[in-house]
């Protein structure tokens, strides 16, 4: 059997796109460097530092956007931004030490550079959320990429609802972000903030059991739109408790991790199915990727 | 089209000219096999080959390429691309190249492959002799209308009918002696290049497109367990592939511990840590199965990249089923099995 040529022919048109172009010579795997104005341990594992571009410029991001951060001779990690654009002049990353790159990145303080490529991928839809309240259900480091979405809230505060904060945490030792956390249970005029941890402490005074536990100290409305982020095993309980609530698959964000390493679409390791996290992701529509078995 | 003739005893002297004025690659024999390697003398050109171990992805996307060059003074990219000339690719090859050529354009340009790939002049031939596990006929890649700058076609004893398809094929005709064709040496060129069916001995039973939509359903079909039981998760299949394009980006030091370079190898999705991430305690593989990894690798040619492309991510070249150590990795048989289902 010779089958003909199978492609339509507006896609073999695209195929060839090298002939003629313009040759731009960017190499996209140019990072730039950025400074660290500040460095600060954090939970047990991780470390908490704010940036700034050294060439001035700003980051322009979105909530919910990411990061390829790195040391050269070390490597390039893929890390959620956690600071809201609306505070210009910086950006902050949080670093956990697991590996070779992630150690190397931790080790460094203030006045030392950093290399970052990005902003990378897509964020929170924030046009989507606006006008609506607000649900957001961050689990360990999940509250990293979240908190620029907190933080966006509470600079635009207007323009939302009822804001609602779940943050679930293994041990009070691995709560990040302590002096937010802070003012989260103290503002109560612009968050409800809740929090758990897995396991108490003798010191522990707040409440203890696994995040979705939270649902019952509080009512969420049916028209809440959701931002869940954190260890892959919370998802599916999180969002049982949403459907329990009349939650549509549609209001719901997931913000996914996965292994990159070129972070725009071409290397492959991020890939679920048939989408990148880096290039579709990480944010992602929960009605979009709820039947993808690789998802979670 | 313009064609042009250039008899049989004029190819070494074309070839020789074409190898003192630039880098030329072309098959050379290596042991049983074929690769592509730089021909020091036209003698060791073989038009002849079935197919080459590698692709001749190779040169645009190198198997270890310098993304960045690092030292205490600061870094540089490398994007440094050598003119080449790639006589004599199969077409299937040919529409492998054109696919990657679209996958490193789409989005953010991969200048890093995309610089090569312009430096480069290709030369095509028809296929002489077909390799045991090819079914380029059923993947519609026997025949390229583009994507190639000269296409030359051996019509026999006379010599090769030469289309002239670009610019820089264009180029190339001064390093030859090349006639005017004629009526009889076009019709030949015809009859070999677009007559001939059935040449290939594995064949899928239906159409890309067919087998895409249903591909596309079997998710939870039982051959992906039932052929997976035996994977030894090596990667061969990707490492031999023309359309596999996955990477890896590590960071080297240079001898001195302080200059070094940052540089992407090639990496398979087979391989048990290609999705693998480090989360709090441990590590989570989003693709911890084998069966899992072997779907993908057959679910990305069949089904995921074709919204990309418009048709599946494979030309039916057949290295994988001969490069893989437990003989699995031929998709032909995996296919047709879920199709006939």
């Amino acid at each position: 059997m010779n089958h003909p040529y199978s492609y339509a022919d507006d896609r073999e048109e695209k195929l060839i796109t090298t002939e003629g172009a313009e040759r731009e010579e960017e190499n996209i795997f140019l990072p730039k460097p950025a400074r660290v104005l500040q460095a600060q341990p954090m939970g047990r594992t991780e470390k908490y530092f704010r940036l700034a571009f050294s060439d001035g410029s700003s980051m322009g991001h979105q909530p919910g956007q990411i990061v390829e951060a790195s040391l050269f001779g070390y490597g390039e990690i893929p890390l959620g931004i956690a600071s809201s654009p609306t505070r210009e002049g910086y950006f902050d990353l949080l670093i956990r030490k697991a590996g070779r790159v992630s150690t190397a990145l931790w080790n460094l303080e203030i006045g030392d550079t950093m290399y970052i490529r990005g902003p990378l991928g897509k964020g929170f839809p924030v046009d989507e959320f606006k006008g609506h309240d607000v649900l957001i259900v961050a689990g360990g480091i999940g509250l990293c990429p979240t908190r620029s979405m907190i933080e966006y809230i509470e600079d635009r505060r207007e323009e939302f609802g009822h804001f609602t904060l779940f943050f679930g945490a293994r041990t009070p030792k691995d709560q990040l972000f302590p002096n937010d956390l802070a003012r989260w249970r103290e503002e109560i005029d612009w968050i409800e903030y809740h929090e758990t941890v897995d396991q108490g402490s003798p010191e522990w005074k707040g409440n203890v059991g696994v995040i979705t536990t939270l649902f019952a100290k509080t009512s969420i409305s049916k028209g809440c739109r959701v931002i869940i982020c954190g260890p892959p095993i919370m998802y599916k309980f999180v969002i049982k408790e949403l459907k329990k609530l009349g939650i549509p698959d549609a209001h719901i964000y997931v913000d996914l991790e996965r292994r990159m390493k070129c972070g725009v679409g071409k290397c492959g390791h991020c890939q679920i199915n048939g989408l990148y996290v880096c290039t579709d992701g990480p944010v992602f529509n929960y009605a979009r990727i709820k039947n993808l078995e690789e998802a979670f | 089209m313009r064609l042009l003739f250039l008899q049989k005893e004029e190819l070494e002297p074309f070839v020789s000219r074409l190898i003192a004025w630039q880098e030329v690659v072309g098959p050379k024999a290596k042991k049983n096999r074929f690769v592509f390697d730089k021909l020091e003398s036209p003698a060791e050109l073989r038009l002849d080959y079935d197919t080459t171990i590698l692709p001749p992805k190779k040169y645009f996307f190198q198997p270890q390429q310098d993304l960045i060059r690092f030292s205490p003074e600061g870094f540089t990219g490398c994007i440094e691309p050598k003119p080449r000339i790639i006589f004599g690719v199969h077409p299937y090859d040919i529409k492998a190249i054109s696919m990657l050529d679209y996958l490193f354009s789409d989005g953010k340009k991969d200048w890093n492959y995309l610089a090569n790939r312009q430096a480069a002049t290709i030369v095509g031939i028809n296929v002489h002799q077909v390799f045991k596990t090819a079914f380029f006929e059923s993947m519609g890649a026997s025949i390229v209308t583009k994507g190639y700058d000269l296409f030359l076609t051996d019509i026999g004893e006379e010599g090769f009918v030469v289309e002239v398809a670009t610019d820089k094929g264009e180029a190339l005709l001064a390093y030859g002696h090349f006639t005017q064709v004629t009526p009889d040496q076009a019709q030949k060129r015809r009859k070999i290049l677009y007559g001939q069916s059935d040449r290939c001995s594995q064949k899928l039973f239906n159409l890309p497109e067919e087998v895409s939509e249903k591909v596309a359903l079997s998710f939870y079909h039982p051959i992906w367990e039932e052929m997976a039981s035996r994977c030894f998760s090596c990667g061969a299949c990707n490492l031999v592939c023309p359309t596999c394009y996955c990477f890896d980006v590590q960071d080297m030091w240079n001898l001195d511990q302080e200059s070094g370079i940052r540089f992407r190898t090639w990496d398979g999705c087979l391989t048990e840590d290609f999705a693998k991430v480090t989360v709090q305690g441990g590590t989570e593989n989003f693709r911890q199965d084998r069966s899992s990894r072997y779907r993908h690798r057959i679910m990305r040619k069949a089904v995921y990249l074709n919204s990309k492309l418009g048709g599946p991510a494979c030309v039916g070249c057949g290295r994988c089923a001969s490069a893989c150590p437990a003989d699995l990795a031929n998709p032909v048989p995996v296919l047709n099995k879920i199709m006939e289902g």
